[in-house]
């Protein structure tokens, strides 16, 4: 390598050192980091004597159960305290609640004026003859679209922690890709039980349709948009449950979940965000109130009923495929 | 007429009340199945049949209230429970068997 | 008519106590039998007679309207949900038993 001086004295010199470790031929580490051989761990024989003793004491004092009388009586004397505690506390309790007034008595503090005002003009005010369906999507709408957010919220959520990504890393030499590993988690689980398809065949469409019931009669009897957002998505559940995911995912796919939320979402925004523009007191939206009892009446109800619902569908389907799955 | 009418209301009450605590008392047993059953099945056998009892408790107390909208609430219930039983019995099958193979395929490793 | 309406109680009445007989023979079954395969059959008992004849008495007793429309949608839905987890929880039991020559005889060719 060098022209001045020999090979091996050129060795010797710091800029062979220099030009061997800026290409990288020499191991930095050799020679000078390499560990000893080590010596076997032996105990002394003294601590290997006391942890021996040690345990033998804890085994016949504390665990040994069936040898020692006084464990025995004490285990069994304990579960009967153990009960005749838990009676003891139960009553305590229900003696202390029994105090309470009884329910709907004209002298309880939550008879005030505030709830007169609401039962005596909620169903002027509103349009529906059940109150507490006007009080959610009319009085207090803003909370609902709080709760309708919360549902997509925790839907996006847990699709980033849950989801599988399909292109991202793939060794060429990784036998089992991650789609296939959640494959084999339901490998062994019995599919296409024709009975059962039979069965939802039948009771699907029932589901369905009485969930839509329940959407629809918010505003005249106990139901709204939650309820039955809860059935359409028990329906779906069980649809999926017996025909399995790749015929499920003929319809419902990520686009469909993507365009019934917005679209859900942003009727409700845009039917209720125009009194903070216009004042506070406005409740009218120019849909007429109709009367109390028919199906289209109570406004703007309707409509916000059938968002929420769809929505909590949804939002119920989704946790389903994706605790299974891994996405949908 | 009048003392007829009544004499019906307090039949309607009366029998309208018992059968509820009667069957109330019928859904504790079944927590006692549900608690000893030595195999799973029997459990969820239990459970199925705590809510057909529940379902009718909830019919007879529609029609004592006279609020019709009660009887939705029942077919929720059996919709539920039928939901349960088929995801549960699917998922509880495919881990006993999934356990079934890895057993085997450690024993033919070794032998 | 007074006798009218009482007829209408007693029938509807008659079939809410066959309703409740029913549930008792099977809580009883569900008790005495001794493997899960007979317990299911008693279970089944109660799913599908004893709820629609407490739903036929309920019916009577309550006249024709909607409530009595949503009480037989109960009572379909339950005739074709019920054995379907029946035999679904059929199923598990025989996919998960080890010993099940024990219990029932099977034929050498089904195993």
């Amino acid at each position: 390598m060098s022209r001045l001086l020999s090979e091996e004295e050129y060795r010797k010199t710091k800029a062979f050192r220099v030009k061997r470790w800026y290409h990288g031929e020499k191991d930095a580490y050799l020679d000078k980091v390499e560990m000893q051989p080590q010596e076997e761990f032996m105990e002394d024989i003294q601590t290997k004597k006391k942890r021996l003793h040690d345990e033998a004491l804890l085994i016949q004092h504390v665990y040994d159960i069936e040898h020692n009388r006084k464990l025995k009586l004490f285990s069994k004397l304990y579960q009967i305290v153990s009960v005749i505690f838990v009676f003891v506390l139960i009553g305590i309790l229900l003696f202390v609640v029994s105090y309470l007034p009884p329910v709907g008595n004209a002298l309880n503090p939550d008879n005030n004026e505030v709830a007169a005002k609401y039962i005596e003009d909620g169903m002027k005010d509103t349009g529906a003859v059940n109150i507490v369906t006007g009080m959610i999507l009319d009085y207090r709408a803003f909370d609902t679209l709080g709760e309708s957010n919360v549902l997509f919220i925790a839907t996006c959520t847990v699709l980033i922690l849950l989801r599988l990504d399909k292109n991202k890393n793939h060794k060429n030499d990784d036998t089992t890709t991650k789609e296939q590993e959640e494959e084999n988690d339901r490998l062994y689980e019995p599919k296409n039980d024709i009975i059962i398809q039979k069965v939802a065949c039948v009771l699907v469409p029932i589901i369905i349709i009485f969930g839509i019931y329940v959407i629809l009669n918010g505003h005249l009897s106990p139901g709204g948009g939650f309820s039955g957002g809860a059935i359409i998505g028990a329906g779906l559940i069980l649809y999926l449950n017996a025909f399995g995911f790749k015929k499920t995912e003929r319809f419902f796919t990520q686009k469909t979940y993507k365009w019934i939320c917005f679209v859900s979402l942003s009727f409700y925004c845009l039917a209720k965000t125009y009194s903070f523009y216009c004042g506070a007191h406005h409740l009218e939206s120019g849909i007429p109130l109709g009367t109390p009892g028919d199906i289209v009446s109570a406004g703007l109800i309707l409509p916000l009923n059938i968002c929420v619902g769809l929505v909590v569908a949804c939002t119920m389907y989704a946790f389903y495929a994706m605790f299974r799955k891994g996405g949908f | 007429m009048n003392i007829g009418m009544t004499a019906l209301d307090k039949a309607y009450e009366i029998v309208l009340t018992i059968f509820p605590i009667l069957l109330a008392c019928m859904v504790f047993l079944c927590l006692v199945r549900a608690i000893k059953g030595p195999r799973i099945a029997d459990r969820i056998v239990a459970v199925n049949m705590m809510g057909t009892l529940t379902m009718v408790i909830i019919a007879i107390l529609a029609l004592k209230m006279n609020e019709g909208y009660l009887v939705d609430i029942c077919l929720i219930y059996a919709m539920i429970s039928f939901l349960a039983v088929t995801l549960l019995t699917k998922v509880y099958m495919g881990i006993y068997l999934e356990n079934k193979a890895k057993k085997e395929e450690k024993k033919n490793d070794r032998a | 008519m007074i006798v009218l309406e009482w007829i209408r109680f007693l029938i509807g009445f008659a079939f809410l106590l066959g309703g409740l007989i029913i549930f008792t023979i099977e809580l009883i079954g569900v008790f005495r039998f001794r493997y899960v395969l007979n317990r299911m059959h008693a279970a089944a008992i109660g799913d599908t007679l004893g709820i629609s004849l407490s739903m036929i008495g309920l019916i009577i007793m309550s006249g024709l309207n909607y409530t009595s429309l949503k009480m037989l949608l109960v009572v379909v839905f339950l005739w074709f949900a019920s054995p379907a987890a029946s035999h679904v929880i059929a199923r598990f039991e025989v996919a998960t038993n080890e010993e099940l020559d024990k219990e029932c005889e099977i034929s050498r060719e089904e195993r």
